[in-house]
């Protein structure tokens, strides 16, 4: 009796500090957000920031911190927390550590649909203007988004339907995605090789991430994508776990394999087409991420899977600070500033001793 | 008991068939033998057993239910299964246990769960190791972290692939002597494959020779003749008496020069 209350014992102390831990990240991201919205070009000082949040003040001051700031800051959180749980349970249900949000060829389809939005309708629903208002603006903001979204889901549907056809193992799926991925970017190709030098230059920034496209509505659509998922990983994070015992392993503990991984990836590649066709391509979030917190904190999905959300939206609001400070008055693409981080991490990852690292 | 009647499995309509016909019953708490050389099917029949294969054509009953017919999360409180290759995620010794239990569970493990993995970690003395990260285990800790995740399954039956396929000879004989307890203080019947023949006639109670996807014959230990294993596995053997025991020795009698 002392033994079996021993081992328990042992276990709340494991599960005590893996909580300490996520709510240590819980109160960084939190400053990281604060620091953020007192952060910015126009020289706002911290009292003026905080009558602008109380709606007194200057209203240029509430102009640029409930339109510009919290929206930016929002869309940071939502779809650091999106892209990265994404990759940890794509990495997951792959059983590839390389596995990315993007595996099913998501961002690809993305960039395809936004290029034939730019490069053929000039940005928006059958305009065929050719003037460079009509580039950046377009007839309908969220034409570009929408296309590149639809065309996102239409990668992901028919990636799933040649899955059905032959099965949902790991390796059928990375490369129906590899596939699909690359038809995506040679029709990207040939439209780009079409395009006019305005065309193509708006095409290509759209591909920047830029978390200065967010707007509320955009927010809150990519916060129900991301909840949607995070609320499904999280209940299902005992099933991850058994996953990671092998498709055998797991199918004979009860699991619904080729189901949990069906959905989980419909799940995760939902929120990465939501926040792509908003965004732009922000990549590496979902691969530095989750790759940081089982170094950290180990595989345990019960725990890394909020852990992966915080960290992703830790990244996402840093890098962006650091974008918008290293542009000098306009902010570089955050995309790039989270694949700068990521390289040295893979680096890192590679080289490094691999342990038993389950945080115990 | 295990009754599985007329049982066949093929990959697809086109090829031939893996399993052709397999008929065999073990009665509960029991230990059954599958030998064969390698492809003869005994990985195949456990895995249309854990419903891991599906096939429709035959049957397989476990304590009166069927097996081939039911959903992945009744028949794990049925069958546990410990496979060849050994995987687990990084996590604790008591949290891999304790995934033995999401088919009891659902979604968040409740105090039961948790007496149940302690008390399985007691009885095959890993309670120190309950806090270790699987990753860190030596080979037989591993096995026996498994062996526990499959009894915290509660089931009635057992499946064994190739158990000591990875183990030294002493890891090996101490794996087999805990499965062997276990079965008899809990009442689980255990069906195992095995390639050493004296290790399998010392641990079984029954004997399955499957050659080619069907089952040769079965019964108990009056089935190790030479001929039998001539037969089922193309290999010469002696076999030697000593002290009432059946000793099978590799390679036939040799030629005196």
């Amino acid at each position: 009796m002392k033994l079996e209350s021993e081992s328990i014992a042992v276990q709340k102390r494991i599960r005590h500090k893996k909580i300490t831990m996520i709510f240590i990240l819980a109160v960084l991201t939190a400053a990281a957000a604060v620091l953020c919205l007192f952060t910015g070009s126009s020289g706002m000082s911290v009292r003026d920031g905080m009558d602008a949040l109380a709606h007194r003040g200057s209203p240029v001051n509430i102009r640029i911190l409930w339109n510009i700031r919290v929206p930016r800051i929002m869309a940071a959180l939502t779809a650091g927390a999106g892209l990265s749980v994404s990759g940890l349970i794509m990495q997951a249900v792959l059983n590839n550590p390389m596995a990315s949000p993007a595996t099913l060829g998501v961002s690809n389809a993305a960039v395809f649909g936004a290029n034939l939005s730019i490069i053929a309708f000039a940005g928006g629903f059958l305009s065929t203007g050719h003037n460079v208002s009509n580039y950046t603006a377009g007839v309908d903001p969220y034409a570009s988004s929408l296309i590149a979204f639809l065309f996102s889901i239409l990668s992901v549907l028919i990636v799933v339907e040649l899955c059905r056809v032959r099965s949902f193992s790991p390796n059928v799926v990375v490369l129906a995605g590899i596939a699909m991925g690359s038809v995506w970017n040679a029709g990207t190709t040939i439209l780009q090789f079409y395009a006019t030098d305005v065309g193509l230059s708006a095409a290509v920034i759209w591909t920047f991430g830029d978390l200065g496209r967010a707007t509320y509505r955009t927010d809150w659509i990519m916060l129900a994508a991301a909840a949607l998922g995070i609320v499904y990983f999280q209940r299902m994070s005992w099933r991850y776990n058994a996953l990671q015992s092998g498709d055998a392993a797991a199918m004979s503990m009860g699991i619904n394999v080729e189901l949990l991984r069906g959905i989980s990836m419909l799940l995760a590649s939902l929120i990465t087409a939501v926040c792509v066709s908003f965004l732009g391509i922000i990549g590496f979030i979902g691969i530095i991420c989750p790759h940081s917190v089982k170094k950290l904190m180990g595989q345990d999905f019960r725990f890394s899977t909020p852990a992966s959300a915080l960290a992703g939206s830790l990244l996402l609001l840093l890098a962006d600070t650091l974008s918008r400070s290293m542009g000098g008055g306009s902010a570089l693409p955050v995309g790039a500033i989270t694949t700068l981080l990521g390289a040295p991490f893979f680096i890192i990852i590679i080289f490094s001793e691999r342990k038993g690292s389950c945080g115990c | 008991m295990l009754r599985v009647d007329g049982l066949c499995y093929q990959y697809s309509p086109r090829t031939t068939p893996v399993l052709s016909d397999i008929s065999l019953k073990l009665p509960e708490g029991k230990i059954g033998i599958l030998l064969g050389r390698n492809g003869a099917g005994k990985s195949t029949l456990f895995k249309c057993l854990l419903g891991i294969n599906k096939t429709h054509r035959g049957t397989a009953c476990l304590d009166g239910r069927d097996l081939l017919h039911m959903n992945a999360a009744q028949r794990s409180r049925l069958i546990a299964y410990v496979p060849q290759e050994i995987q687990f995620g990084d996590m604790s010794v008591f949290d891999s246990v304790l995934m033995g239990r999401i088919s009891h569970f659902g979604f968040h493990a409740g105090k039961r769960d948790y007496e149940v993995v302690s008390r399985i970690l007691e009885e095959m003395h890993l309670s120190e190791l309950s806090g270790r990260s699987v990753r860190t285990l030596s080979g037989g800790e591993r096995q026996k972290t498994a062996i526990a995740r499959a009894l915290a399954q509660e089931p009635r039956m057992l499946i064994f692939d190739e158990p000591t396929g990875s183990l030294d000879i002493t890891g090996g004989q101490l794996i087999l002597e805990e499965a062997a307890k276990l079965s008899r203080q809990k009442g689980i019947s255990i069906l195992c494959s095995l390639h050493d023949l004296n290790q399998a006639m010392a641990f079984g109670d029954f004997f399955y020779f499957l050659k080619d996807g069907t089952i040769r014959c079965q019964g108990g230990r009056e089935l190790f003749r030479q001929d039998v294993i001539r037969d089922v596995f193309d290999a010469k053997v002696r076999i030697i008496e000593y002290h009432n025991e059946k000793i099978i020795l590799q390679g036939g009698r040799r030629n005196k020069e």
